[in-house]
């Protein structure tokens, strides 16, 4: 199901192709140019294949006839060369890194890293290679687990190491590494009914303080807010190799509705890998918007911001079915929003002992 | 004329001066404390101007204001000059008697039109402290100064002088002061900051007196000083003679009883200006007098129809009577370049355009028209713009609202010209200051306060049209700087970037580098120019440049236009392009081909100007295809230059028949036994316009 991964043959053959673009448009007298899907909402659709949301036909051409193209394609010329320095070293670098280093590329240096992040993007889905094979590594935070799995991990020696995210860890968990591909990580066994996906590391420690990983037989993941890459990729490893549900459980507010979203359709940003990293079988556990009246949950005022987020989820393809639109709708109703831990309400063991066995009940999980 | 003036001189032995003083003190300008400074230090400040003026000095002015007793508000003022001094003797007319002094004699431009002159500051500081006014003043042929304190016998209207003497003169350098006057007054008054202020005043002095160096030292011990931008001296102004449309019924009955001309025809060409031989005895027909009338025995009715004949109601063979509109020559404009200079001393700007409208008459009264605008910098962008009004070069800094000139500007809806104006209305709002200034030898004002100038369709209409244009060169600049911005970015684009992706693709491809030029056509697709206009150190002269680039892949043809400060002496030197002057500050080249991917310069020397003169060149084009970095030449704005250019020649020509007419050839020719023109003829009262107008 995922991605093939290419050689490092393939990749600089694909990157070759990008920069060949580029150069035969200048040998025939035309400006240079690279083509691309277009990366907003509007160009992202359903693949009944895959069972993701995928970049659909709208293509956009980056031309040098402005400045600001111009650049972007110079940038470009410039990762790509330092990319495939990289892998004939075999040495790989954070897109941090590759930031700085652009300091020494004159007027092909970026403006801002955010831009060094989104022309890697661009790049992958151009060459439909991966990061990975670019030698890239994120900045980003990966996630943490705890439960009755276990792996095992290529150490910075290159030695297997097993591990299991109950006994071989301490309160903090398995912290999941950038890199969850399998020459770097194999998953072995465990002895869990399903994964449970946690926004908060309140909530988290929450549950690991009171066992209910043991309670329940499951895994918990922290996805420390908006999931990186890695940790969305080794949810949907976990959840194929091993065939095992994921429910995810978040804030009650339009912004945990994009976490799961990105979590179970793929993020539109990633749209180019959606089949490499999202979970199509994923479910979302709470907080729902029932649920704040349900359990009459304390709660805060939608700000002008929540209100424009959720409107905007009701025109965005991945919320198009009906129990989201129902979920939104009554958000916006409601006028309210709730956070995970206002369940404490009712006490520390609340969410343990009542809410989430009622609620996993619902799904036949408990 | 003048109602107040005609009732002081008649009154004047009968009414103590204090009383009258007392009761307009609102129009005197001493109504308030902070105006009473205010106009203490404008009068002095004027007659050092003038003074200057006269003698070709170029002004050094030094302006002094220390608090001396805080609590009863009593301020001493000190206004030191560098002008040509005041015979001892006259120093005491000069300061003591009302409504002395040259300049109520001449019909011309002056500073002193306004207010009641050096003796009313005498006179409020002898009545609200009671101390004289200490006068020093050294002239040229003299080796010591002359000191006196000046005081005023009210009921008598006379100086009062006391502790005369001489001393010697120092300045700060130890050597003998060569000639200047220093006054020092102390009075009940209020030191305040601000837009009515002795700074703003000085300010905005200094803004229409570039040739003029003002230093002001306020009660703070503060120094604020202006500089010198200019050695050029204003251009001396010529006396004129009245002009029949602009006279009034007491004036001609005054003219007509001090005459000692024989006949009416000899007194009609002297004494008026516009009035040739010819049109002398065709208005005595139309009036139905003999033109050999002697002056001195016309009756009341018959003045009346020579007025009517003036004003061309009464008529000579079923039309009015022709004048020539007086000369001209008698108004002293700033000159575009040097207000220019003026606000880009005074306010941190980008921009500043600035115009001098060719000289009109109004009502007999020759009259000019300067407007300046400065955009950018740090003024203020969500403000209305600082209007700064001037008339005969004096700064009016009260009653904004009811003058014609703020009405003029608020006429015009400033939101297409890139300023805000909520609703078209009011003045506009943005980082600007609009610069107004009416030269004319008769400024009508609203009142006797004279802080607004009344409304005159003419001169509003007038003034309009200066705004308008200024307000197009300001779109202009504001989009020429946006295509500039953009036409950067291309040739950063071309000349950098691009070489840059070629390069580098074929280095990571290992392939040749290959040839741009098909690439760059496409990418600008469009005909490009980039002008220079630099101070060239070496030469003393400013340096253009004008560089056209085809990227287009046709041939393409222009004429190619450009503007040069011809008005202000700006001579084109070194131009090796040749082409032809197409109007006044206009140059125009013609470019047969420029084949594609070719480029062209166009340069040029300015000779005459002063660094800082011009620092930007606007260009133009004739042409179908776009120049980018150029603007399509607007026949209008040329049709408009011309138009100017034609009004210029027929002032011009005008003036010159004026003298032809008559000259003493004709008059032999005449036969006719009239005495020579004097070049000025004083009106026989003096206080004609002391307050400018009727009431």
């Amino acid at each position: 199901m995922a991605q093939k991964r290419m050689s490092a043959e393939d990749t600089k053959v694909a990157m070759h192709s990008v920069v060949g673009e580029m150069y035969d448009k200048i040998v025939n007298g035309e400006p240079p140019t690279m083509t691309l899907p277009v990366r907003t909402k509007t160009n992202i659709g359903f693949d009944k294949k895959l069972g993701v949301y995928k970049y659909g036909k709208k293509r956009s051409t980056r031309d040098a006839t402005s400045l600001g193209s111009a650049k972007q394609l110079l940038r470009a010329l410039h990762v790509i060369e330092f990319i495939e320095e990289m892998i004939n070293s075999g040495k790989s670098s954070t897109l941090r890194e590759m930031y700085y280093i652009s300091e020494s590329w004159g007027l092909g240096k970026f403006g801002s890293q955010n831009e060094s992040n989104n022309l890697a993007e661009d790049l992958e889905i151009v060459t439909k290679c991966l990061r990975e094979d670019f030698k890239l590594r994120p900045e980003e935070d990966g996630a943490r687990m705890i439960g009755n799995l276990t792996l095992q991990e290529r150490n910075r020696r290159g030695e297997w190491m097993r591990i299991n995210a109950r006994d071989d860890v301490g309160d903090s968990g398995y912290g999941v590494p950038y890199n969850v591909e399998k020459e770097k990580i194999e998953l072995l066994e465990h002895d869990i009914n399903f994964i449970m996906a946690i926004e908060t590391g309140g909530m988290f420690d929450r549950l690991v303080e009171n066992g209910f990983d043991e309670d329940y037989k499951c895994g918990l993941l922290h996805l420390k807010g908006q999931p990186a890459r890695s940790t969305r990729r080794i949810i949907k490893r976990m959840s194929e190799e091993w065939d095992l549900p994921v429910v995810v459980f978040l804030d009650g507010d339009p912004w945990s509705f994009r976490i799961f979203a990105s979590i179970a359709y793929g993020a539109i940003k990633t749209a180019h890998i959606s089949e490499y990293l999202a979970t199509p079988s994923a479910t979302y556990l709470g907080i729902t918007a029932d649920d704040i009246m349900a359990y009459e949950l304390p709660s805060d005022d939608l700000s002008k911001k929540d209100i424009e987020a959720l409107n905007a989820e009701l025109t965005d393809p991945r919320f198009a079915d009906s129990w989201w639109q129902e979920q939104i709708n009554m958000m916006l109703e409601l006028g309210k929003k709730a956070e995970q831990q206002s369940l404490a309400k009712y006490g520390l063991d609340f969410v343990t002992d009542t809410y989430l066995p009622e609620k996993l009940a619902e799904l036949g999980l408990a | 004329m003048s109602g107040i003036a005609q009732k002081l001189a008649a009154n004047q032995k009968q009414v103590a001066i204090s009383e009258f003083f007392e009761k307009n003190k609102h129009f005197l300008g001493f109504d308030s404390l902070s105006r009473s400074l205010i106009t203490a230090v404008k009068e002095a400040v004027d007659n050092a101007l003038d003074a200057c003026e006269e003698a070709r000095i170029l002004p050094t002015i030094n302006v002094q204001v220390t608090k001396i007793d805080a609590k009863k508000d009593i301020i001493e003022l000190t206004v030191e000059d560098n002008g040509p001094g005041i015979p001892q003797k006259s120093i005491e007319k000069v300061f003591g008697q009302l409504l002395f002094g040259s300049r109520f004699h001449a019909i011309r431009q002056s500073r002193g039109q306004q207010g009641i002159g050096i003796t009313g500051v005498v006179m409020y500081s002898q009545l609200t402290t009671g101390k004289p006014t200490h006068v020093k003043s050294k002239i040229a042929t003299e080796a010591t100064a002359a000191v006196v304190d000046i005081g005023l016998d009210t009921r008598k209207n006379k100086a009062t002088k006391s502790n005369s003497g001489r001393e010697i003169w120092e300045e700060e350098n130890g050597e003998i002061k060569k000639h200047g006057l220093e006054v020092t007054c102390r009075m009940k008054a209020k030191y305040q900051k601000g837009r009515q202020s002795v700074w703003q005043y000085l300010r905005m002095t200094s803004i229409v007196n570039p040739h003029a160096e003002i230093t002001f030292t306020d009660p703070e011990g503060e120094i604020h000083f202006w500089p010198r931008v200019t050695e050029r001296l204003p251009r001396k102004v010529e006396s004129i003679k009245p002009h029949p449309h602009g006279i009034l019924l007491g004036q001609l009955q005054r003219m007509l009883s001090e005459s000692k001309d024989s006949r009416m025809s000899v007194f009609l060409r002297m004494n008026f200006s516009g009035v040739s031989g010819r049109a002398a005895k065709e208005l005595c027909a139309a009036a139905e007098i003999e033109f050999n009338l002697k002056p001195k025995s016309m009756k009341p009715e018959q003045m009346r129809a020579l007025l009517e004949a003036f004003q061309g109601e009464k008529m000579f063979n079923g039309k009015p009577v022709k004048l020539l509109n007086p000369p001209t020559n008698c108004l002293s404009p700033i000159e575009e370049m040097l207000i220019k200079k003026g606000l880009s001393k005074t306010i941190d700007s980008r921009y500043a355009t600035t115009m001098t409208r060719v000289p009109n008459v109004s009502l007999g009264n020759p009259y000019q028209v300067e407007v300046g605008l400065i955009f950018g910098g740090n003024m203020a962008a969500d403000k209305p713009v600082e209007v700064l009004r001037f008339a005969n070069r004096v700064p009016l800094m009260y009653q904004q609202g009811g003058c014609l000139l703020t009405k003029a500007i608020e006429s015009v809806d400033w939101r297409q010209y890139g300023l805000d104006q909520p609703g078209a209305k009011g003045v506009p709002k943005g980082p600007a200051a609009i610069l107004v200034h009416l030269a004319s030898t008769n400024v009508q004002f609203t009142s006797e306060a004279k802080e607004a100038l009344a409304e005159n369709g003419e001169v509003i209409e007038e003034v309009r049209k200066a705004m308008l244009e200024m307000g197009r060169g300001l779109r202009k600049h504001l989009e020429k700087k946006k295509k500039m911005a953009k036409t950067k970015e291309k040739f950063e684009l071309i000349n950098d970037i691009l070489p840059a992706i070629a390069k580098k693709s074929a280095e990571i491809l290992a392939r040749p580098i290959p040839n741009l030029s098909g690439s760059i056509t496409k990418i600008m697709s469009a005909v490009i120019s980039e002008s220079e206009t630099e101070w060239n150190k070496a030469t003393k002269m400013t340096d253009v440049s004008i560089k056209i680039y085809n990227y287009t892949a046709r041939a393409r043809a222009y004429t190619i236009l450009a503007t040069w400060p011809e008005k202000s002496g700006g001579i084109i030197k070194n131009n090796a392009f040749g082409g032809r002057k197409e109007a006044t500050g206009v140059w125009a080249w013609k470019l047969e081909t420029l084949q594609p991917g070719e480029n062209l310069t166009i340069t040029f020397s300015l000779d005459g100007l002063e660094k800082g003169d011009w620092t930007e060149t606007d260009v133009f084009y004739r042409g179908s295809q776009e120049i980018i970095g150029a603007l399509k030449m607007d026949e209008k704005y040329l049709d408009e230059i011309r138009n100017q250019e034609k009004i210029m020649q027929e002032l011009v020509a005008k003036s010159e028949s004026h003298y032809t007419e008559s000259s003493p050839n004709e008059e032999t020719t005449q036969n006719e036994e009239e005495p020579q023109p004097e070049p000025a003829v004083k009106p026989p009262t003096g206080q004609a316009t002391l307050f400018g107008g009727e009431l």
